[in-house]
Protein backbone atom coordinates (compact mmCIF):
# COMPACT_ATOMS: atom_id res chain seq x y z
CA UNK A 1 0.00 0.00 0.00
CA UNK A 2 1.28 3.46 -0.90
CA UNK A 3 1.94 6.17 1.64
CA UNK A 4 -1.16 8.06 2.83
CA UNK A 5 -0.21 11.17 0.84
CA UNK A 6 1.21 9.39 -2.23
CA UNK A 7 -1.81 9.82 -4.49
CA UNK A 8 -2.81 12.22 -7.26
CA UNK A 9 -2.67 15.29 -5.01
CA UNK A 10 1.03 14.80 -4.16
CA UNK A 11 2.14 17.74 -6.34
CA UNK A 12 -0.09 20.13 -4.36
CA UNK A 13 1.38 19.31 -0.98
CA UNK A 14 3.39 21.81 1.04
CA UNK A 15 5.10 20.95 4.34
CA UNK A 16 2.53 23.13 6.16
CA UNK A 17 -0.40 21.34 4.49
CA UNK A 18 1.02 17.92 5.37
CA UNK A 19 1.54 18.94 8.98
CA UNK A 20 -1.93 20.47 9.42
CA UNK A 21 -3.62 17.42 7.91
CA UNK A 22 -1.42 14.87 9.67
CA UNK A 23 -4.11 14.80 12.38
CA UNK A 24 -6.20 12.74 9.93
CA UNK A 25 -3.60 10.11 9.04
CA UNK A 26 -4.77 6.63 9.99
CA UNK A 27 -4.83 3.03 8.90
CA UNK A 28 -6.80 2.45 5.72
CA UNK A 29 -8.77 -0.72 5.15
CA UNK A 30 -11.91 -2.19 3.64
CA UNK A 31 -14.52 -4.21 5.51
CA UNK A 32 -15.41 -7.84 4.85
CA UNK A 33 -18.53 -7.30 2.74
CA UNK A 34 -18.64 -3.88 1.07
CA UNK A 35 -20.83 -2.99 -1.89
CA UNK A 36 -19.36 -1.25 -4.92
CA UNK A 37 -21.38 1.86 -5.73
CA UNK A 38 -20.65 3.14 -9.23
CA UNK A 39 -21.45 6.82 -9.70
CA UNK A 40 -22.42 7.19 -13.35
CA UNK A 41 -21.78 10.75 -14.59
CA UNK A 42 -24.61 12.80 -16.07
CA UNK A 43 -25.15 12.68 -19.84
CA UNK A 44 -22.84 15.09 -21.62
CA UNK A 45 -20.30 15.12 -18.80
CA UNK A 46 -16.87 15.86 -20.27
CA UNK A 47 -14.25 14.17 -18.12
CA UNK A 48 -10.52 14.55 -18.66
CA UNK A 49 -9.16 11.29 -20.06
CA UNK A 50 -10.80 7.87 -20.35
CA UNK A 51 -8.38 5.50 -18.58
CA UNK A 52 -10.32 5.80 -15.34
CA UNK A 53 -13.37 4.26 -17.07
CA UNK A 54 -11.37 1.11 -17.78
CA UNK A 55 -10.43 0.96 -14.12
CA UNK A 56 -14.09 1.34 -13.10
CA UNK A 57 -14.98 -1.61 -15.32
CA UNK A 58 -12.11 -3.74 -13.99
CA UNK A 59 -12.99 -2.95 -10.37
CA UNK A 60 -16.61 -3.97 -11.02
CA UNK A 61 -15.47 -7.27 -12.54
CA UNK A 62 -13.15 -7.97 -9.60
CA UNK A 63 -15.86 -7.30 -7.02
CA UNK A 64 -18.34 -9.54 -8.84
CA UNK A 65 -15.71 -12.30 -8.89
CA UNK A 66 -15.48 -11.96 -5.11
CA UNK A 67 -19.27 -12.24 -4.80
CA UNK A 68 -19.71 -8.65 -3.65
CA UNK A 69 -22.73 -6.53 -4.65
CA UNK A 70 -22.43 -3.89 -7.37
CA UNK A 71 -24.97 -1.05 -7.31
CA UNK A 72 -25.34 1.75 -9.85
CA UNK A 73 -26.27 5.37 -9.22
CA UNK A 74 -27.56 7.21 -12.30
CA UNK A 75 -29.33 10.51 -12.88
CA UNK A 76 -33.12 10.12 -13.29
CA UNK A 77 -34.08 9.32 -16.87
CA UNK A 78 -30.52 8.50 -17.86
CA UNK A 79 -28.74 5.21 -18.49
CA UNK A 80 -25.66 3.60 -17.09
CA UNK A 81 -22.41 4.74 -18.68
CA UNK A 82 -21.66 1.99 -21.20
CA UNK A 83 -17.95 2.12 -20.42
CA UNK A 84 -18.58 1.01 -16.81
CA UNK A 85 -19.83 -2.47 -17.77
CA UNK A 86 -23.02 -2.59 -15.68
CA UNK A 87 -24.96 -5.86 -15.83
CA UNK A 88 -28.66 -5.96 -16.57
CA UNK A 89 -29.49 -7.77 -13.31
CA UNK A 90 -27.78 -5.23 -11.02
CA UNK A 91 -29.59 -2.65 -8.89
CA UNK A 92 -29.86 0.87 -10.31
CA UNK A 93 -30.65 3.75 -7.92
CA UNK A 94 -31.75 7.12 -9.23
CA UNK A 95 -29.72 10.09 -8.09
CA UNK A 96 -32.13 13.01 -7.84
CA UNK A 97 -29.71 15.13 -5.79
CA UNK A 98 -25.94 15.43 -5.67
CA UNK A 99 -25.35 12.52 -3.29
CA UNK A 100 -26.34 9.00 -4.33
CA UNK A 101 -27.93 8.63 -0.88
CA UNK A 102 -30.03 11.74 -0.35
CA UNK A 103 -33.68 11.13 -1.37
CA UNK A 104 -32.85 7.80 -3.06
CA UNK A 105 -33.29 4.13 -2.11
CA UNK A 106 -29.54 3.41 -1.99
CA UNK A 107 -29.36 3.07 1.80
CA UNK A 108 -32.19 0.49 1.73
CA UNK A 109 -30.43 -1.50 -1.00
CA UNK A 110 -27.18 -1.51 0.99
CA UNK A 111 -29.04 -2.77 4.05
CA UNK A 112 -30.75 -5.52 2.03
CA UNK A 113 -27.41 -6.51 0.48
CA UNK A 114 -25.99 -6.80 4.03
CA UNK A 115 -23.21 -4.43 3.03
CA UNK A 116 -20.96 -3.40 5.92
CA UNK A 117 -18.95 -0.95 3.85
CA UNK A 118 -18.97 0.95 0.58
CA UNK A 119 -16.44 1.19 -2.23
CA UNK A 120 -16.94 4.17 -4.55
CA UNK A 121 -15.86 4.91 -8.11
CA UNK A 122 -17.12 6.97 -11.05
CA UNK A 123 -17.56 10.67 -11.72
CA UNK A 124 -17.61 13.55 -11.12
CA UNK A 125 -15.20 13.15 -8.21
CA UNK A 126 -15.67 16.75 -6.98
CA UNK A 127 -19.46 16.51 -7.30
CA UNK A 128 -21.66 13.45 -6.92
CA UNK A 129 -18.88 11.14 -5.79
CA UNK A 130 -17.62 13.49 -3.11
CA UNK A 131 -21.12 14.18 -1.79
CA UNK A 132 -21.80 10.42 -1.74
CA UNK A 133 -18.59 9.71 0.18
CA UNK A 134 -19.52 12.24 2.89
CA UNK A 135 -22.99 10.72 3.27
CA UNK A 136 -21.66 7.17 3.20
CA UNK A 137 -19.46 8.04 6.17
CA UNK A 138 -22.45 9.80 7.78
CA UNK A 139 -24.52 6.61 7.43
CA UNK A 140 -21.82 4.69 9.28
CA UNK A 141 -20.28 2.78 6.38
CA UNK A 142 -16.53 2.36 6.23
CA UNK A 143 -15.99 3.89 2.80
CA UNK A 144 -13.17 3.48 0.30
CA UNK A 145 -12.63 5.34 -2.97
CA UNK A 146 -10.69 3.85 -5.87
CA UNK A 147 -8.59 6.89 -6.77
CA UNK A 148 -7.72 5.76 -10.29
CA UNK A 149 -11.37 4.89 -11.02
CA UNK A 150 -12.60 8.49 -10.64
CA UNK A 151 -13.04 11.16 -13.29
CA UNK A 152 -13.62 14.90 -13.30
CA UNK A 153 -13.83 17.93 -15.56
CA UNK A 154 -10.93 19.75 -13.91
CA UNK A 155 -7.77 18.21 -12.56
CA UNK A 156 -7.41 20.58 -9.56
CA UNK A 157 -11.00 19.98 -8.41
CA UNK A 158 -10.46 16.21 -8.59
CA UNK A 159 -7.17 16.28 -6.70
CA UNK A 160 -8.41 18.50 -3.88
CA UNK A 161 -11.69 16.58 -3.61
CA UNK A 162 -9.74 13.33 -3.21
CA UNK A 163 -7.39 14.98 -0.72
CA UNK A 164 -10.26 16.36 1.40
CA UNK A 165 -12.20 13.11 1.37
CA UNK A 166 -9.10 10.98 2.04
CA UNK A 167 -8.37 12.96 5.18
CA UNK A 168 -11.86 13.44 6.56
CA UNK A 169 -14.29 10.81 5.33
CA UNK A 170 -13.00 7.85 3.35
CA UNK A 171 -10.04 5.59 2.64
CA UNK A 172 -8.51 6.60 -0.68
CA UNK A 173 -6.63 3.72 -2.33
CA UNK A 174 -5.93 2.56 -5.87
CA UNK A 175 -8.32 0.03 -7.40
CA UNK A 176 -5.56 -2.59 -7.22
CA UNK A 177 -4.98 -1.88 -3.54
CA UNK A 178 -8.71 -2.25 -2.84
CA UNK A 179 -8.90 -5.52 -4.79
CA UNK A 180 -5.86 -6.86 -2.90
CA UNK A 181 -7.46 -6.02 0.46
CA UNK A 182 -10.78 -7.59 -0.56
CA UNK A 183 -9.02 -10.72 -1.81
CA UNK A 184 -7.12 -10.97 1.46
CA UNK A 185 -10.41 -10.60 3.39
CA UNK A 186 -11.97 -13.38 1.28
CA UNK A 187 -9.02 -15.71 2.02
CA UNK A 188 -9.25 -15.02 5.75
CA UNK A 189 -12.98 -15.76 5.87
CA UNK A 190 -12.55 -18.93 3.76
CA UNK A 191 -9.80 -20.25 6.07
CA UNK B 1 -40.69 31.05 -5.83
CA UNK B 2 -38.60 33.83 -7.22
CA UNK B 3 -37.60 33.69 -10.85
CA UNK B 4 -34.96 36.37 -10.44
CA UNK B 5 -31.42 35.25 -11.03
CA UNK B 6 -28.46 36.63 -9.19
CA UNK B 7 -26.02 38.87 -10.99
CA UNK B 8 -23.11 37.85 -8.78
CA UNK B 9 -21.23 41.10 -8.24
CA UNK B 10 -17.48 40.61 -8.02
CA UNK B 11 -16.44 41.08 -4.38
CA UNK B 12 -14.57 44.30 -3.63
CA UNK B 13 -11.45 42.32 -2.77
CA UNK B 14 -11.78 40.06 -5.86
CA UNK B 15 -12.79 36.40 -5.91
CA UNK B 16 -11.09 34.29 -3.25
CA UNK B 17 -10.05 31.70 -5.86
CA UNK B 18 -8.41 34.02 -8.40
CA UNK B 19 -4.86 32.82 -7.72
CA UNK B 20 -5.65 29.12 -8.17
CA UNK B 21 -7.39 29.35 -11.55
CA UNK B 22 -6.01 27.42 -14.51
CA UNK B 23 -7.42 27.02 -18.03
CA UNK B 24 -9.71 24.12 -17.07
CA UNK B 25 -11.23 26.10 -14.21
CA UNK B 26 -11.59 29.30 -16.26
CA UNK B 27 -13.53 27.28 -18.82
CA UNK B 28 -15.87 25.89 -16.16
CA UNK B 29 -16.40 29.40 -14.72
CA UNK B 30 -17.21 30.72 -18.19
CA UNK B 31 -19.84 27.98 -18.60
CA UNK B 32 -21.42 28.60 -15.18
CA UNK B 33 -25.17 29.19 -15.43
CA UNK B 34 -26.72 32.03 -13.38
CA UNK B 35 -28.46 30.72 -10.26
CA UNK B 36 -31.65 31.92 -8.59
CA UNK B 37 -31.27 34.89 -6.28
CA UNK B 38 -32.59 34.91 -2.73
CA UNK B 39 -36.37 34.69 -2.57
CA UNK B 40 -38.74 36.65 -0.37
CA UNK B 41 -37.88 34.85 2.85
CA UNK B 42 -34.22 33.97 3.12
CA UNK B 43 -32.77 32.37 6.24
CA UNK B 44 -29.20 32.29 7.51
CA UNK B 45 -27.63 28.93 8.37
CA UNK B 46 -24.62 29.39 10.66
CA UNK B 47 -22.57 26.18 10.75
CA UNK B 48 -20.41 25.12 13.70
CA UNK B 49 -19.39 28.51 15.11
CA UNK B 50 -18.44 27.09 18.49
CA UNK B 51 -15.59 28.01 20.84
CA UNK B 52 -13.50 25.03 19.74
CA UNK B 53 -12.57 26.58 16.38
CA UNK B 54 -11.42 29.87 17.97
CA UNK B 55 -9.28 28.03 20.51
CA UNK B 56 -5.77 29.44 21.01
CA UNK B 57 -6.58 32.85 19.53
CA UNK B 58 -5.93 34.51 16.15
CA UNK B 59 -2.67 32.72 15.34
CA UNK B 60 -1.55 30.59 12.37
CA UNK B 61 -3.19 27.14 12.43
CA UNK B 62 0.17 25.42 12.22
CA UNK B 63 1.28 27.01 15.52
CA UNK B 64 -1.93 25.94 17.26
CA UNK B 65 -2.41 22.41 16.04
CA UNK B 66 -0.54 20.61 18.81
CA UNK B 67 -2.39 22.24 21.70
CA UNK B 68 -5.65 23.12 19.90
CA UNK B 69 -6.12 20.45 17.21
CA UNK B 70 -9.57 21.60 16.08
CA UNK B 71 -8.80 25.33 15.92
CA UNK B 72 -9.03 27.34 12.72
CA UNK B 73 -6.94 30.06 14.40
CA UNK B 74 -6.46 33.29 12.49
CA UNK B 75 -9.02 32.32 9.84
CA UNK B 76 -11.77 31.88 12.44
CA UNK B 77 -10.96 35.20 14.09
CA UNK B 78 -10.80 37.06 10.75
CA UNK B 79 -14.32 35.85 9.95
CA UNK B 80 -15.73 36.92 13.30
CA UNK B 81 -16.39 40.67 12.67
CA UNK B 82 -18.07 40.07 9.26
CA UNK B 83 -20.25 37.35 10.78
CA UNK B 84 -21.28 39.63 13.66
CA UNK B 85 -22.19 42.28 11.06
CA UNK B 86 -24.16 39.75 9.00
CA UNK B 87 -26.15 38.63 12.05
CA UNK B 88 -26.91 42.26 13.05
CA UNK B 89 -28.13 43.07 9.54
CA UNK B 90 -30.24 39.90 9.42
CA UNK B 91 -31.87 40.63 12.77
CA UNK B 92 -32.63 44.22 11.72
CA UNK B 93 -34.34 42.89 8.56
CA UNK B 94 -36.15 40.04 10.38
CA UNK B 95 -34.19 37.41 8.48
CA UNK B 96 -34.18 34.32 10.71
CA UNK B 97 -30.85 32.82 11.79
CA UNK B 98 -30.67 29.06 12.35
CA UNK B 99 -27.60 28.08 14.36
CA UNK B 100 -25.98 24.69 13.86
CA UNK B 101 -24.00 23.13 16.66
CA UNK B 102 -22.50 19.73 17.44
CA UNK B 103 -24.53 17.47 19.73
CA UNK B 104 -21.95 17.01 22.48
CA UNK B 105 -23.93 14.65 24.72
CA UNK B 106 -21.57 11.72 25.39
CA UNK B 107 -24.41 9.19 25.24
CA UNK B 108 -25.02 10.08 21.57
CA UNK B 109 -21.52 8.90 20.76
CA UNK B 110 -20.95 5.60 22.56
CA UNK B 111 -18.73 4.07 19.87
CA UNK B 112 -16.61 7.19 19.52
CA UNK B 113 -17.77 7.66 15.94
CA UNK B 114 -17.19 11.18 14.68
CA UNK B 115 -18.26 13.38 11.78
CA UNK B 116 -14.75 13.10 10.30
CA UNK B 117 -11.78 10.76 10.63
CA UNK B 118 -9.68 13.24 12.64
CA UNK B 119 -7.52 11.31 15.10
CA UNK B 120 -6.38 14.08 17.42
CA UNK B 121 -9.36 15.48 19.26
CA UNK B 122 -9.99 18.11 21.84
CA UNK B 123 -11.29 16.20 24.84
CA UNK B 124 -13.20 19.12 26.33
CA UNK B 125 -16.79 18.77 25.10
CA UNK B 126 -17.72 22.09 26.74
CA UNK B 127 -16.00 23.86 23.84
CA UNK B 128 -18.96 22.90 21.61
CA UNK B 129 -20.65 26.10 22.72
CA UNK B 130 -21.55 28.78 20.20
CA UNK B 131 -19.18 31.70 20.56
CA UNK B 132 -20.61 34.43 22.80
CA UNK B 133 -20.46 37.12 20.10
CA UNK B 134 -22.50 34.88 17.78
CA UNK B 135 -24.80 33.34 20.39
CA UNK B 136 -28.41 32.65 19.42
CA UNK B 137 -30.74 35.51 20.33
CA UNK B 138 -33.99 34.84 22.22
CA UNK B 139 -36.25 32.73 20.02
CA UNK B 140 -33.65 31.76 17.40
CA UNK B 141 -33.47 28.08 16.45
CA UNK B 142 -30.52 25.79 17.08
CA UNK B 143 -29.96 22.49 15.25
CA UNK B 144 -27.77 19.86 16.91
CA UNK B 145 -26.01 17.52 14.50
CA UNK B 146 -23.77 14.45 14.69
CA UNK B 147 -22.52 14.35 11.11
CA UNK B 148 -20.96 16.69 8.57
CA UNK B 149 -24.13 18.15 7.03
CA UNK B 150 -26.50 20.35 9.04
CA UNK B 151 -29.35 18.41 7.39
CA UNK B 152 -28.19 14.85 8.12
CA UNK B 153 -30.38 13.36 10.86
CA UNK B 154 -31.63 16.76 12.08
CA UNK B 155 -34.97 18.63 11.91
CA UNK B 156 -33.46 21.42 9.80
CA UNK B 157 -35.77 20.77 6.80
CA UNK B 158 -38.78 20.99 9.11
CA UNK B 159 -37.47 24.17 10.75
CA UNK B 160 -37.03 25.78 7.32
CA UNK B 161 -40.56 24.80 6.32
CA UNK B 162 -41.98 26.16 9.57
CA UNK B 163 -40.05 29.41 9.02
CA UNK B 164 -41.35 29.40 5.41
CA UNK B 165 -37.79 30.03 4.28
CA UNK B 166 -37.38 29.98 0.50
CA UNK B 167 -33.62 30.54 0.20
CA UNK B 168 -30.50 30.16 2.33
CA UNK B 169 -27.40 32.18 3.22
CA UNK B 170 -24.55 30.14 4.71
CA UNK B 171 -21.71 31.11 7.02
CA UNK B 172 -19.44 28.95 9.16
CA UNK B 173 -16.81 26.26 8.92
CA UNK B 174 -15.07 24.32 7.61
CA UNK B 175 -15.33 25.31 3.96
CA UNK B 176 -14.27 21.86 2.76
CA UNK B 177 -16.19 19.93 5.44
CA UNK B 178 -19.42 20.68 7.32
CA UNK B 179 -20.09 24.02 5.61
CA UNK B 180 -19.66 22.48 2.17
CA UNK B 181 -21.80 19.41 2.78
CA UNK B 182 -24.52 21.60 4.33
CA UNK B 183 -24.61 23.82 1.24
CA UNK B 184 -24.69 20.79 -1.09
CA UNK B 185 -27.67 19.38 0.83
CA UNK B 186 -29.40 22.78 1.03
CA UNK B 187 -29.16 22.94 -2.75
CA UNK B 188 -30.24 19.28 -2.99
CA UNK B 189 -33.41 20.08 -1.02
CA UNK B 190 -34.25 22.77 -3.57
CA UNK B 191 -33.16 26.00 -1.90
CA UNK B 192 -31.28 28.75 -3.72
CA UNK B 193 -28.07 28.98 -1.66
CA UNK B 194 -25.70 31.88 -1.06
CA UNK B 195 -22.35 31.43 0.64
CA UNK B 196 -21.00 34.50 2.43
CA UNK B 197 -17.29 34.18 1.74
CA UNK B 198 -16.19 36.60 4.49
CA UNK B 199 -17.83 34.39 7.10
CA UNK B 200 -16.52 31.03 5.84
CA UNK B 201 -13.15 29.47 6.64
CA UNK B 202 -11.02 26.35 6.89
CA UNK B 203 -7.62 25.30 8.24
CA UNK B 204 -5.68 25.65 5.00
CA UNK B 205 -6.22 28.21 2.25
CA UNK B 206 -5.98 25.94 -0.80
CA UNK B 207 -8.78 23.67 0.43
CA UNK B 208 -10.84 26.73 1.42
CA UNK B 209 -10.46 28.32 -2.01
CA UNK B 210 -11.14 25.15 -3.99
CA UNK B 211 -14.30 24.37 -2.03
CA UNK B 212 -15.60 27.94 -2.40
CA UNK B 213 -14.97 27.72 -6.15
CA UNK B 214 -16.60 24.28 -6.35
CA UNK B 215 -19.66 25.54 -4.45
CA UNK B 216 -19.90 28.56 -6.76
CA UNK B 217 -19.53 26.41 -9.88
CA UNK B 218 -21.96 23.68 -8.91
CA UNK B 219 -24.48 24.64 -6.24
CA UNK B 220 -24.43 28.15 -4.85
CA UNK B 221 -23.65 31.81 -5.36
CA UNK B 222 -20.60 32.99 -3.45
CA UNK B 223 -20.89 36.61 -2.29
CA UNK B 224 -19.00 38.92 0.06
CA UNK B 225 -20.53 40.45 3.19
CA UNK B 226 -21.67 43.68 1.48
CA UNK B 227 -23.45 41.76 -1.30
CA UNK B 228 -25.05 39.41 1.24
CA UNK B 229 -26.46 42.39 3.17
CA UNK B 230 -27.67 43.99 -0.09
CA UNK B 231 -29.30 40.69 -1.10
CA UNK B 232 -31.18 40.47 2.22
CA UNK B 233 -32.34 44.07 1.77
CA UNK B 234 -33.45 43.31 -1.79
CA UNK B 235 -35.32 40.21 -0.61
CA UNK B 236 -37.20 42.34 1.93
CA UNK B 237 -38.09 44.94 -0.73
CA UNK B 238 -39.13 42.12 -3.10
CA UNK B 239 -41.38 40.59 -0.43
CA UNK B 240 -42.96 43.94 0.44
CA UNK B 241 -43.62 44.79 -3.22
CA UNK B 242 -45.30 41.44 -3.83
Amino acid sequence: MRDFEDYCWRDLLTPEMVQIYSAYHRERTVRSHPALVMIHPPAGFAAIGTEWCETVRALGEAMRQLGLPVIHSVRPGERCDERFGARADEVVCYRTTESAFLLSDLEAHLTRARANGVVLCGAPMSGALRATAVESKSFGYRTAIAEDATGDEASLLRKVALFDVAHKYADVLTADEIIALLTQNAKVSAA
Amino acid sequence: MSDRTSEVPTPAGGWPWEDILDDELRLLLAKRQPRPSLGKRPAIIAVDLYDLVYDGGPRPVIELMDKFPASCGEYAWAALPPTIKLFATARALNVPIVHVNYDNRPETDPANIHPTNRKKRQANLDLYKIKDELAPAEGELVVFKKRASAFFGTPLCAFLNELQADSLLFVGESTSGCLRSSVVEGWSYGYPCFVVADGVYDRYLLNHKVSLLDLHLKYATVVDLASACDAMQAAKAFAEAA
